[in-house]
Formats: C-alpha cells, sequence, structure tokens
C-alpha cells in the first residue's frame, strides 16, 4: 500500500477493484464503511455483487478477466476530456505519451461491449475520480491471478499517475495483502529475484555486498519463482523444502503437480498440521503457530510489527526458526543466532530499507500515533514512512506503461459454457488447515459451495442446495449449489478453502508473463447435478442467494 | 492569525480543536471524567449520563461526551453537585444490576461495578425485577449475552451499526423490559452478524462476553496473562492481546480468549474479525503435529528423533543437489511464517544449497 490504514477514513473517492474487502481484509472494510458513513464515494468494480456493492454509490459489474478495457476506457476518458494533472505529468513521471495513444481506442462505448459496464458509468466513475483530490485504489487477487495481472497493475498505475493522485495522505494505489506476512516474507528475500530489501540478486553491487556478509560465493541468475518451481517439478527440480504451505491445496491445477511429485525425489516439509503435501513428504518437521514463538510480521501497510510467544509448543515441536538453524546445522554450517531480535538484527544490516528498524524501537516507541514501524525507515531517528513517494516518486520518475487488453487464456466454449472464478470468504482461510478446526466457523460455513446464477441453474435442472459436479479440463470436484445473483449470468464462483473439494483441481495453471502469478480468477467450467448426491449441510445467516434471508 | 480558542476546564484555560467535545478535551489534558456509553469510535449517545459536567451560565448539567466545546466556556467537571448527582446515578444504575461481578472469572471487568465503588455510590436503594428477556437459546458459537448485566449503554449495538454496519443487534422491547436482540430473536448466527465480537470488545458491563472461556470453566484463581501479538489471518496485521491461562494444558498454557487493544493506539483502532478474535482453536487442536517424521522404507511416515529427522533432511537435500546441482532443488518459503523465518529460508537455499530458487505463496 503506498497509503496507510488510518488514512482511509479520510479518502474521498474509495476505487475498489477486485477487492472482496469485507470478507478478504474485514478491518479495512471498516474503516471504507467509515469513510462512506462520512459522505465519501464508493465505487466497486467487480463480477461479484460484494457486500461493498450494497453500501456503494455504483458497482461496476464487469466481465471477469475485462480489467484492462475498464481501466484504459476510465483513462481514455481522462485524456479525452482533460482531466489529467499536467503539473503532476510533467514534474514526476515519464512515458505519458504512449499510453495516451494506447488509450485513445479504448472508448467507453467499445469498453461497454467488452466489460458489460455502461459507457455511461465508466464516464462518471473516471470524470469523479479524475476531479476528487483524495482518491484512493484499493485491489488484490482480483486484480493480479490473471494471465495478465501485471497489465492490470500497470493499467491502474496509469490512473493513478495521470492524475497525480500519489504522494500524499489518503491518495494512492493499495494493494492489500493477503496474508499476515506476504509483505514480510517478500521483505525478507524470499523470492527468486531479490535478497532482503528489494535487492536485485543479479545487481554486482549488491551481490558483492552479501558475498562478503555471508561469506560465500552467490548467484547472479534470478531463480525460479513458485509457479515456474512447481512446473519444474519432476523435471529440472527434484528436491523440495516446504515450510508453511500446503502446495498440494494451493498451487493451481494440483492434479498435474500431483502427478510431477511422483518424479520429484526427496521432499522436507515443516508445518503444524499434516495436510495434502505430506502425501509426497520424506520427512515432516512438527513447526509452531504464531502464538508460540516470537519474530515479526509486516502488514499491507509496510508496518513491521511484533509477533509475541503466549504459549508453549505442543510435544517436541519447535518453532520455525529454530529448526531451520538446526537443518543449517544439519548441514554442516555453524549458525548461531541467540533468537528471532538476532536474526532480523542481520537481515536489516544490509537492507537499507529497513535499516532503522530494531525490536528495541518496535517494544518501545509509538509513531505516527501508532505501534509497530513503516518501513521506508532508514536510521534509528527515521520514525518511519506513513504513505510512500512524498514529494516526488521513488523511483525518480514516475514510469507510464502502455497496456493492452489480451483476453484471459481460457474462456467459455460450447463444451465448458460457464466462466469460474475462486476466492476466499469470511469464515475460512486459504487452506483452512486452521479455520476447519475451529467449530464456530464450521457452524457457519460448514462445506464447499458454488454461487451459480439462477438462470444458468435453471438451464441445468440444478436447484438451490443440490450437489453438483464442476468440472474444467484439469479435474471435477463436488460443491453445494447456492442459486446466487451475487454473480454475473454465465460466471460461476467457489471458494478455494475445503480440501474435499479443491477447487485449484479446476484452475488454470497459465502464469502472469511477469510474476508467474496462476490465473485463479478465470477459466473454462461446466456443472452439472449430482443424481442422488449427499443432502447438503445447511448455511446459516446471510447468504445472498435467490431464497433465504436478506443481507 | 487568529488565536486557538479556548475554555475553562477545572479552573485552566485550554485551547482546542473545532468540533472536539468536552470529553475529548479533557482527556488529552488528563482530566478524568468518567464514562460508560462512551467509545472513541463511535458516535457520542450522551446515554449514561455519567460525564455530565457543569457549564457556567447553563442551568441543567450537560453531558460532556455530547457537547461541543465552544469559546470561552467554563467547565467543571468535579463539585459537589457533580458528585450528588452522579452518586445518584450510579446507585440508580445498581438497583437494577447484579452486586457481585459473578463473570469476574472469564475476565471481563465490570465498569458500572468499579465506578461505584470509586465514587461510593449507596447500594442500599433496593433491586428492581428483572425484566430484561435474554437470549438463552441463541446457538452461536461464540458470543454470550446476559440480561441481567447490560444497561441499555447502546456501545454494542452502535458498534454493530456504525462500525461494523451490519444491524445484527438493536435495542428492543419497552419501558423496564428494553433489552439487546436481533430481528424476531433469531440466533445470531442467522442473522447478519459477521461475528466480529465488536459487541463484546465495547461492553463496559460484561454483558456481551465470549462463550469460549465459560465453555473452558476458566478458574478465578487461574488469572489470566495477555500477550500483545499481531494476528496470523490476512495482511491487515490486527494487534490482539491473547488472554493466556497459564496454567492450562498440563503447563503449556491455554489461549481462553483475545481482547483488542485500546482504540486509537494500533492501526487496527482496536477493531477485529471474526477470525482474528475467535478462530484460536486450532493452536490447541489435537492434530497438530508434534513429533518428527520420516518416511521408512515401506513407505509408511514414522516418529523419529529430532536429531535423525534432520540428519535425514540434511542428507537427502545434499543428495538431490549432488544428483542434479543446486537448482534441483527448489524453497518454498511460507508468508505465514515470519520476516526471520523467510530470511532463514533464503538463506538456507543461498548460501548452504547455491541456489535462487526460493519463493513463497505471495504469488498465490
Amino acid at each position: 500500500m503506498t497509503n496507510s490504514i488510518p488514512e482511509i477514513r479520510d479518502v474521498d473517492f474509495l476505487f475498489v477493484i477486485g477487492s472482496n474487502t469485507s470478507e478478504a481484509h474485514p478491518i479495512i472494510a471498516m474503516e471504507m464503511k467509515l469513510a462512506v458513513a462520512r459522505g465519501a464515494t464508493l465505487v466497486v468494480a467487480d463480477p461479484r455483487a460484494i457486500w461493498m456493492t450494497e453500501i456503494a454509490e455504483k458497482h461496476l459489474q464487469l466481465k471477469p478477466g475485462t480489467d484492462v478495457w475498464l481501466l484504459n476506457a476510465m483513462a481514455h476518458v481522462i485524456v479525452e476530456e482533460d482531466l489529467t494533472d499536467q503539473a503532476f505529468v510533467e514534474a514526476h513521471t515519464e512515458g505519458f505519451g504512449d499510453v495516451r495513444r494506447t488509450v485513445a481506442k479504448y472508448t467507453p462505448e467499445e469498453a461497454e461491449r467488452v466489460t458489460g459496464v455502461s459507457a455511461e458509468e465508466i464516464r462518471w466513475a473516471a470524470r469523479r475520480y479524475a476531479t476528487t483530490d483524495k482518491a484512493g485504489i484499493y485491489y488484490t487477487l482480483g486484480i493480479t491471478e490473471h494471465s495478465h495481472g501485471t497489465d492490470n497493475v500497470y493499467a491502474l498505475a496509469n490512473l493513478v499517475l495521470m492524475t497525480g493522485h500519489l504522494g500524499r495522505r489518503s491518495t494512492g494505489l493499495n494493494p492489500l495483502r493477503g496474508q499476515n506476512n506476504v509483505q514480510g516474507a517478500n521483505d525478507a528475500g524470499a523470492t527468486p529475484v531479490f535478497y532482503p530489501g528489494y535487492q536485485r540478486v543479479d545487481d554486482p553491487e549488491v551481490q558483492a555486498k552479501y558475498e562478503e556478509s555471508w561469506g560465500v560465493e552467490l548467484r547472479p541468475e534470478p531463480g525460479l519463482n513458485l509457479n515456474e518451481m512447481m512446473k519444474a517439478v519432476g523435471k529440472e527440480i527434484f528436491g523440495l523444502f516446504v515450510m508453511g504451505e500446503d502446495v498440494l491445496l494451493s498451487e493451481p491445477n494440483v492434479l498435474r503437480l500431483e502427478k510431477a511429485l511422483n518424479a520429484n525425489e526427496f521432499l522436507v516439509m515443516q508445518d503444524v498440521f499434516i495436510n495434502e503435501t505430506a502425501r509426497f513428504a520424506d520427512v515432516i518437521f512438527p513447526a509452531t503457530v504464531f502464538a508460540e514463538k516470537d519474530g515479526v510480521f509486516v502488514n499491507s501497510e509496510r508496518r513491521v510489527q511484533r509477533v509475541r510467544k503466549a504459549v508453549d509448543p505442543p510435544g517436541k515441536a519447535r518453532a520455525d526458526w529454530k529448526i531451520l538453524i538446526d537443518l543449517a546445522k544439519a548441514c554442516g554450517t555453524t549458525w548461531s543466532f541467540d533468537g528471532p531480535g538476532e536474526i532480523y538484527a542481520e537481515m536489516v544490516r544490509d537492507a537499507p530499507k529497513f535499516a532503522g528498524i530494531s525490536y528495541e524501537r518496535l517494544e518501545n516507541e509509538v509513531n505516527h500515533g501508532y505501534t509497530g514501524l513503516q518501513w521506508p525507515c532508514a536510521t534509528p531517528e527515521d520514525p518511519g514512512s506513513e504513505y510512500l513517494h512524498k514529494g516526488g516518486v521513488l523511483r525518480g520518475k514516475g514510469l507510464f506503461t502502455s497496456v493492452d487488453y489480451r483476453p484471459s487464456m481460457e474462456l467459455p466454449d460450447e463444451e465448458y459454457g460457464l466462466l469460474l472464478s475462486t476466492g476466499r470468504t469470511l469464515y475460512h482461510y486459504n487452506s483452512a488447515t486452521q479455520t476447519r478446526r475451529e467449530p464456530g466457523l464450521i457452524a457457519k460455513q460448514p462445506e464447499a459451495f458454488v454461487e451459480i446464477h439462477p438462470s444458468d441453474a435453471r438451464k441445468r435442472g440444478i436447484e438451490d442446495g443440490d450437489r453438483v459436479e464442476i468440472r474444467t479440463r484439469r479435474g471435477a470436484v463436488q460443491a453445494q449449489a447456492i442459486l446466487s445473483r451475487q454473480v454475473r449470468p454465465r460466471c460461476i464462483w467457489t471458494p478455494l478453502h475445503f480440501s474435499e473439494a479443491r477447487a485449484n483441481v479446476l484452475t488454470n495453471d497459465a502464469g502472469d508473463t511477469v510474476t508467474g502469478t496462476a490465473e485463479y480468477k478465470v477459466c473454462a467450467a461446466e456443472v452439472s447435478r449430482v443424481e442422488g448426491g449427499a443432502e447438503g449441510e445447511h448455511f446459516p445467516g446471510s447468504f445472498y442467494r435467490e431464497s433465504g434471508p436478506p443481507r | 492569525m487568529s488565536e486557538q480558542p479556548r475554555i475553562t476546564l477545572g479552573g485552566s484555560a485550554v485551547v482546542f480543536e473545532p468540533g472536539e467535545t468536552l470529553l475529548d478535551v479533557a482527556r488529552r489534558n488528563g482530566v478524568e471524567i468518567p464514562t460508560l456509553c462512551h467509545d472513541p469510535r463511535l458516535k457520542p449517545a450522551g446515554a449514561c449520563r455519567t460525564c455530565l459536567v457543569e457549564i457556567e451560565g447553563w442551568q441543567r448539567l450537560a453531558p460532556a461526551c455530547a457537547t461541543r466545546a465552544q469559546a470561552g466556556m467554563v467547565v467543571a467537571s468535579e463539585n459537589e453537585r457533580i458528585d450528588r448527582h452522579r452518586k445518584s446515578l450510579l446507585a440508580l444504575y445498581m438497583t437494577d444490576h447484579p452486586q457481585t461481578d459473578e463473570r469476574a472469572e472469564t475476565g471481563t471487568p465490570n465498569q458500572l461495578l468499579a465506578m461505584a465503588e470509586a465514587f461510593a455510590a449507596p447500594s442500599d436503594w433496593g433491586r428492581l425485577p428483572q425484566k430484561r428477556a435474554g437470549r438463552p437459546e441463541d446457538r452461536n458459537p461464540y458470543i454470550h449475552y446476559e440480561a441481567e448485566t447490560c444497561i441499555l449503554c447502546a456501545r454494542c449495538t452502535r458498534y454493530c451499526d456504525e462500525i461494523e454496519s451490519v444491524s445484527a443487534i438493536t435495542l428492543a422491547g419497552r419501558g423496564s423490559e428494553t433489552t439487546i436482540s436481533t430481528a424476531d430473536e433469531l440466533s445470531l448466527l442467522d442473522t447478519t452478524c459477521e461475528m466480529c465480537g465488536g459487541c463484546i470488545d465495547v461492553c463496559p458491563t460484561g454483558a456481551m462476553s465470549e462463550k469460549m472461556p465459560l465453555a473452558l470453566e476458566a478458574r478465578p484463581d487461574r488469572a489470566l496473562g495477555k500477550v500483545r501479538t499481531t494476528c496470523n489471518y490476512c495482511g491487515v496485521g490486527c494487534q490482539l492481546d491473547l488472554n493466556v491461562d497459564r496454567a492450562g494444558e498440563g503447563g503449556r498454557g491455554r489461549i481462553v480468549k483475545v481482547t483488542s487493544p485500546e482504540p486509537g493506539t494500533t492501526s487496527n483502532d482496536g477493531n477485529l474479525c471474526v477470525k482474528g478474535r475467535f478462530a484460536y482453536e486450532f493452536v490447541h487442536h489435537g492434530d497438530r503435529l508434534t513429533k518428527p517424521l520420516v518416511r521408512g522404507k515401506d513407505g509408511e511416515l514414522r516418529e523419529t528423533s529430532w536429531e535423525d529427522a534432520l540428519q535425514v533432511a540434511a542428507e537427502g537435500l545434499m543428495g538431490v543437489r549432488e544428483r542434479h546441482g543446486a537448482d534441483g532443488l527448489g524453497f518454498v518459503s511460507s508468508s505465514r511464517c515470519t520476516v526471520e523465518e523467510n530470511y532463514l529460508v533464503q538463506k538456507l537455499a543461498r548460501v548452504v544449497f547455491g541456489t535462487n530458487n526460493v519463493h513463497q505463496c505471495a504469488a498465490t
């Protein structure tokens, strides 16, 4: 996020795209609700009529995967009606000419045909965004989990740059991080291209610095990203170390991965529960959950915050950091750290973005009104950064990147007539190893379901609560049909949480061309009623379905 | 330059920002004014009347929480009249309230009882019959409502409307039968409630409380320790306090509930969602892995010692490197784990095994 969470309540125009905020980031949604109650305008662009649309001024219900069309058409309107921030564009950006030329052909009328959002609404949204001083964009995996996810982000960034909505409080571009420490894991260098602090492995100066620090020769070629790694299993990759992730639930097209794992030679897994991946593990280390160890997480707003041990691990389970040190020692090193504080100190020593952050400061200081420290934070006196790009874009000039629409890799056809998107719900979390061991959450959301529009259900003889089979070219799973007007006609939606109905048996492992992020949001699917299927579990409460209680 | 407006509070002149209430000004200046229905996140309700102050020239006492500061006001927050009024008010509250804090064992302090004691309110004004209905049959798994302890300050219903915006609970009934209820007295499970538990967090008397500590029969002789930490679910990074019965689970410690930090001190402003506040049972679940496992030649996983498991893992990974080179290995780190652990995994991959094939689920 370029901005901070507490700044959201002061935003005057919120553009939420590809984020089911009230379910995936409930506390950020609370801030948005406060802004709306204060009089802010909320616009939600999402293929589903999610809860946030109830308090939105407008819901732009675009067809999945057509974001570039929608965003370029908004840019088209802003250019056409001369609503750009000329002074900002000239002082702080480069490459606007390209974008201006590209978006010329993305007329709102043509966009209406492709996206399903009316030209009038596109014009309205573009004008309001461009002309509101405090305008913030909020997005998450609905933008990135596409084969053109990076293009989507560029298209958003272009809107930000041409309107100068950057470098100020309550005004910016805000990806909401999906997991507790996605930000921190990237910050720490658990990526194939970066050392800690986003320092490239192929930068010779950086390489030299780490070679000196770590006392070994290092490789300048970037490694494989997760998507590539999983595709390379059994071909180039024959040994895996997997910590805290159930790859066989969370990776796309898991049946292909399952086959590949048979050709893998050795797999070490470090986790807190037996999961799907465990079937292929040669060694399993019993690890710890957040409440059993010390450390830090970094949240969406780049805030470094302490994690503190509250209870002891069960049995012989060990803190993950201890296991990693023990494993390094078993491999012949002499690693020695007296605790997470010392590990953190080693990390920030070579990472200028975090150099001013220490456990001591996290323990004792309040900066900008809150606990925790937001990077960049260069020195021990630096109070950290509430928002980025203050007084000018960080890289010097904000770079416009012209993008053209590319259709999703697999769209509905005669054989598979529906478009399947997957996602997360309020009551479960990712592979649900934690939340499906929580009786209250199971009571609220007991089993896998698929939302299907009543018109599509009728054509297939499906009634609300029926057991159905969802099929794609890669596999099939069963779930309970929820007839819902929350989804667009010819679109279906299913959550990823249920191991007995793994949504990722269905999904396409086509990756984004830059990041490798898989296309979890779009693939072609078909649904049919399972004759004599098991009676569906009851979902109490507030489903947005055709029959049933109103929300 | 115009001078910042001032009021006189307890004899001293203090400045205020336009829009601030007398309570805001007082708290900013360290002047104690008691409140029950106030929460900084909610619009002023002026309902409980415990924050009444005297303003020169005003005939009646005014609620500090709902009265905006105006330049030149002369305000007293403590004097004989206010004290007399407050004692009577608290005594009246106590005629409709249990005299002892029966729920203290769940670690929920009762602010009304504490206040009545602090201001020495009379406790001999008799008892009114209890007419408020609860929902004892509500099968929702998390939130318990004890009607007798409720003082109808409506913090819970206002939180549900103004902050969580789901309006699942409301003030229902009239007169002495007024209570907190749901539409058609449904279980919270069947309403729009998203079980954020904000109603528990804002309740000043513990009328709204967690069901879990009750189920665990947390006992008063086991004082709860509080550990401030960061939530382990989504990327908002809410700060929360794990309340731990340290003697629980055979000395390992048992999390019995989660409470919020003071509003305004952390970037989640004291708010939590259903997962952050309630979904911690996995920590103590019997399915947890407790011993290292190694797969034997027969293909079965078997319990073993740490020493053995580490040895087998190290040899296995190094064996792959020998056969296929360093890039024959892949390291999947975790955005669920700490920064330090992610740092160690990438260091392990790069330094010990010599590959940049290290990534985590950020992409997924």
